[in-house]
């Protein structure tokens, strides 16, 4: 886990102390994917994280490129005023990192180039002094395929590509060049290829074995660590360890209803209505995958889908009709290839003393708790139970690990689970989790892109107990049970989904469904 | 941004009942009111009521409510009713690695492999490790016993230029290798080549051989020491823990000659730098570390593991919380206070801790209920909350007399006495499910120095186990009794123990095994360098 797995007074990890990762590697290297991945899971665990960008910083103070003296970038001498502005820029960012320890923050990560080891010695020096912890993150790419690829996604890419996406929050900070806006890729490209070209000449690599550095070969290739110590810092090498950028799909989508939807303890197997739901679900993701597959030029028939199931029946048996499918024994062989892998990590928020409440009961019996529980549901935890934030930390293994999986990937899980794994995907901020809305009968399709995530949800199923406030058939009006896994269906101003794409049922019957 | 929640400060005058009986009281009164109806357990005008194994609710609901499979399908999926049943380990049949491992001698390669496999089986991996100098000693006795001839395995049977000695040794490199890849496809995960490998010739002729089987991985694992007190720290010990290469010599001949053979390997020994492999390097355990080419998540937690490992030395302490009253009253789970006597325990835990360890720096791990926190209350160290701590979840059966749940579900009980490693309790958890919930405690108790941690019984057996590298079977059933500090010291090849009973009265917890002998106290538990490779 990466922060608290434990808890502390002041909310900063407790033997962790402040850190500063500063970035070093030439243009284009990947440097801020690797700081905005990195931001976007130490957020995630808790830790208060903010990446302190040169460029933006410039951008944002001085201007564009066409409003920089024209030796700015150059090689060679520069003229004094280059020198000044230089200089303010880099004063200017390094307060900026200051303002963020002083207000209470844990991990900066500063995105620049700083390829000279006389910059960097200074930068250590200047904060080591001060009690931080500086760690160098070099990323070193020496495949011209590699580069062109970071070239063509981050640097020239068109804003155009992305719309009618739900993009992370860590897109729209990160406009590609607008001198590329109107140009073709390839001439772009080049163009960008000639400006850093004569970068590497003075570019020094990390060597200086007595600063902490972890170093990055053509993006995860290889990575070095030297002396780095501490707790967050092992988890950071951790989870670069694990990222990769191969194209696949996440789905997520809920476990079926079950006979017993109030309890957590009792562990309730699927009602009739719930395996019929976990036909649907198999037919429409099989559907979804052969045509994604498709167009990637894949057999979907032989390509593998793995399947993440919690060890709760409903969760499991939820992916039963995958397991009959892609039974070779069965006439006509396999519809499809599947692995189902039960995690017992992945069960639902467990509720405590709550188990099988009402609102009225827990108001009644927990007075106290029950005000606490609404002021904060993503740190609260009632007697017993956990918090969101114990859930967080319980489901980091297996964040990391899916970051790993490079085959696709199908999570039928509980909304509370969905809800933390798909906050961390798409950068939500921890204390918006519990709002999260992950309704029954959605699929939510999740592709890694180089900035965050592409995801849509896909509405496939309609039946009773698609949400717990609506349904018809004996399953209530509004069912005041299990609050506490549902909290977010019970929080209507504060609902956060996710965009519904075009493969959804028809868009009037989503309408009936949004309220 | 949120804070994490800051725990509740435990409140030692229980002037209000506890939280827990309160709780149990009302669901006890609404079993009895729900006792004649069938419960309604969808309709949104019943009271629903937290479902429990006491009283008759959950069989009820297990009777009126069979869950229908609509699928058609040889097996069915598994379907549980009562209060758990027995789950099967998991499926790591994928998982086929080779480790193999280069350094020159005295670089902790042994250690670093004896680590990896404690982890690795604490696990549930089949792990084993091939150990060439095993293999040589064991055939060479075999040899002896057939034809009478003792090989010599001094130093200069290792020099390069002995020829017929290079011949042997390649054809024992050589077989071991073969025995490990058959061992992979009878169904092993990770197989550990621990030998010198330090060739560039040896790793490529490796690599061609594993290329010819599907579905290995093979990586190497290079330890680099060039701290010289470190060296000597391990000549030391290899010489005086037994090897049975200098079983016959004198401390002072066996140390010259290791050294020599130390020369003799230098002397050919090249570095893993070959770009296309993939690789860990840990040079001087804790310091710098390189990963190359790693895929595949257990790889990468192998080399985050290693990453994480040190070698300054530290004690680990373990106590089960002070006994508390559901300990007295014989139950299982809840959150209660202390007992009385558990109070006095946590008021004489503060000397017996400073008594150990005087002023050096210590961290007090508790979980999240009321009984570890109270009873570290009184320790004057930094303290940490751990959620991951808690007991074991007991699900239905929690709050219940094992007496209780054996007159409810006679079957059921009998059930987890057969297999208690892997019975999962309904809504609640089985001993491999915490094995898997501490493996991030465990990577941080690695990195951390002096710790006590004040735990719950399931906890600190499976906690203990690692330290120990006990069988699976044998890990619920390992005593920790309440009112003991353990403690443990890390040594080169296991752990040092001790135990200090405070004498304060405190009821035994510990259940038996029904009918079966008792696995002891671990009579091979030590520091002695342990050869894990078998007899072959």
């Amino acid at each position: 886990m990466v922060a608290p797995l434990y808890t502390t007074d002041s909310g900063l990890l407790f033997h962790a102390g402040k850190i500063l990762v500063v970035t070093v590697g030439l243009p284009a290297r990947g440097k801020t994917h690797i700081s905005r991945a990195l931001e976007r899971y130490l957020r995630w665990a808790g830790i208060k994280t903010q990446v302190v960008s040169l460029g933006d910083y410039r951008r944002k103070t001085i201007g564009g490129a066409q409003k920089l003296p024209p030796d700015y970038f150059t090689l060679g001498m520069k003229s004094p005023e280059t020198i000044e502005l230089r200089q303010k820029v880099l004063e200017g960012c390094e307060q900026l990192i200051w303002d963020f320890f002083n207000a209470g923050g844990q991990c900066v990560i500063y995105d620049a180039n700083n390829g000279r080891r006389e910059q960097r010695r200074r930068v250590s020096e200047k904060f080591d002094k001060e009690g931080i912890h500086v760690v160098m993150l070099e990323s070193i790419c020496d495949d011209p395929a590699i580069i062109e690829r970071n070239i063509r996604s981050v640097k020239i890419s068109s804003p155009d590509v992305c719309s009618g996406h739900f993009l992370s929050s860590a897109d729209l900070t990160l406009p590609p060049l607008v001198k590329y806006r109107s140009w073709n890729p390839d001439l772009a490209v080049q163009d960008y290829y000639n400006r850093i070209k004569g970068h590497g000449k003075d570019y020094e690599t990390v060597d200086e074995l007595d600063v902490p550095s972890i170093r990055i070969i053509n993006v995860g290739e290889k990575i070095m660590v030297n002396n780095v110590r501490g707790y967050l810092q092992s988890r950071i090498i951790f989870f670069l360890m694990n990222i990769h950028n191969r194209y696949r799909t996440i789905y997520f989508a809920r476990s079926g209803h079950s006979l017993h939807e109030h309890s957590y303890k009792i562990d309730a197997d699927l009602s009739d209505i719930g395996w019929e739901y976990a036909a649907h679900l198999k037919d429409f993701v099989l559907d979804r995958r052969a045509k994604s597959l498709k167009e990637r030029g894949l057999d979907p028939k032989t390509s593998r889908l793995v399947i993440w199931t919690s060890a709760r029946r409903r969760s499991h048996h939820t992916a039963w009709p995958f397991m009959v499918a892609a039974d070779p024994k069965q006439q006509g062989g396999p519809q499809c290839n599947v692995k189902v892998i039960e995690k017992p990590q992945m069960s639902e928020i467990n509720p405590g003393v709550w188990d099988g409440l009402t609102v009225a009961d827990a108001k009644r019996e927990y007075p106290e708790e029950w005000d606490r529980f609404l002021k904060d549901p993503y740190t609260f935890r009632a007697p017993r139970a956990e918090s969101y934030h114990d859930l967080s930390v319980r489901l980091e293994p297996t964040l990391i690990e899916l970051e790993r999986q490079q085959e696709d990937l199908l999570i039928i899980g509980h909304a509370s689970v969905i809800r933390c794994l798909l906050a961390y995907l798409i950068g939500l901020p921890p204390s918006e989790i519990p709002a999260i809305e992950v309704a029954r009968g959605d699929l939510i399709e999740v592709v890694p892109a180089s900035y965050g995530v592409h995801s849509q949800a896909y509405h496939f199923w309609d039946g009773p107990g698609r949400t717990h406030g609506e349904g018809e058939g004996g399953y209530g009006d509004r069912d005041p049970n299990n609050f506490y896994e549902n909290y977010a269906e019970d929080t209507r101003e504060k609902k956060h989904k996710v965009g519904y794409g075009d493969d959804a049922l028809d868009s009037s019957e989503q309408q009936v469904r949004e309220v | 941004m949120s804070t994490p929640p800051i725990t509740d400060s435990p409140q030692l005058a229980a002037s209000d009942p506890p939280l827990q009986s309160r709780d149990l009281d009302r669901v006890n009164n609404a079993l009895v009111a729900l006792k004649d109806t069938t419960p309604s357990v969808t309709g949104s005008g019943t009271r629903s009521v937290p479902i429990g194994a006491g009283g008759s609710l959950l069989r009820q609901f297990d009777e009126s409510n069979p869950s229908k499979i609509t699928s058609q399908a040889a097996t069915p999926p598994r379907s549980v009713v009562g209060i758990g049943g027995k789950v099967e380990k998991p499926d790591y049949s994928e998982a086929k690695i080779i480790l193999a491992m280069v350094g020159l001698p005295a670089r902790g390669k042994s250690y670093l492999s004896n680590k990896l496999m404690r982890y690795l089986k604490w696990l549930e991996y089949d792990v084993k490790v091939f150990n060439v100098g095993q293999l040589r000693r064991s055939r060479a006795n075999q040899k002896r016993e057939q034809s009478g001839v003792k090989e010599d395995h001094t130093a200069s049977y290792f020099s390069h230029g002995n020829e017929e000695a290079n011949r042997r040794r390649e054809q024992l490199a050589h077989d071991s290798l073969e025995m490990l890849i058959q061992w992979l496809k009878d169904g092993g995960n990770v197989g550990i080549h621990d030998a010198t490998n330090s060739t560039r010739e040896r790793r490529a002729y490796i690599e061609r051989r594993v290329a010819k089987e599907k579905g290995m991985a093979l990586i190497f694992l290079e330890s680099v020491c060039d701290d010289p007190e470190v060296i000597a720290a391990n000549v030391a010990l290899k010489v005086s823990m037994g090897d049975p290469d200098y079983k016959d010599m004198s401390p002072e001949d066996a140390k010259r000659d290791f050294l020599r053979r130390i020369k003799e390997y230098e002397a050919v020994y090249e570095p893993v730098t070959e770009p296309h492999l993939s690789y860990f390097k840990i040079i001087n355990v804790g310091e710098q570390a390189t990963v190359c080419r790693i895929h595949g998540y257990l790889q990468s937690r192998v080399a985050f593991y290693l990453m994480n490992l040190h070698l300054k030395p530290r004690s680990i302490f373990f106590s089960r919380h002070g006994e508390s009253q559901y300990n007295v009253e014989g139950k299982i789970g809840g959150d209660a206070d202390l007992s009385e006597r558990g109070l006095k325990y946590a008021n004489a835990l503060p000397d017996l801790i400073r008594d150990n360890i005087g002023d050096a720096p210590l961290t007090v791990w508790t979980s999240t209920l009321r009984r570890t926190i109270q009873t570290a209350s009184f320790l004057p160290y930094p303290k940490l909350t751990w959620k991951s701590l808690d007991e074991l979840d007991a699900g239905v059966c929690d709050g219940m007399t094992y007496e209780e749940i054996e007159l409810a579900y006679p079957d059921d009980f009998a059930n987890r006495d057969d297999d208690k490693f892997n019975y999962r309790y309904r809504g609640g958890e089985s001993y491999r499910d915490v094995v898997l919930r501490l493996e991030p405690v465990i990577m941080e108790l690695e990195r951390q120095e002096n710790v006590l941690v004040v735990g719950h019984q399931a906890i600190l057996r499976c906690l203990y186990a690692y330290f120990h590298n006990l069988p699976q079977a044998d890990l619920p059933y390992i005593k920790i009794p309440l009112h003991t500090v353990i403690k443990l010291t890390p040594k080169a090849y296991g752990c040092d123990e001790e135990r200090y009973t405070l004498p304060i009265g405190a009821v035994d917890t510990h259940r038996p095994k029904p009918k079966t002998t008792q696995p002891g106290s671990p009579s091979k538990l030590g520091t002695g360098r342990q050869y894990y490779a078998e007899n072959i």
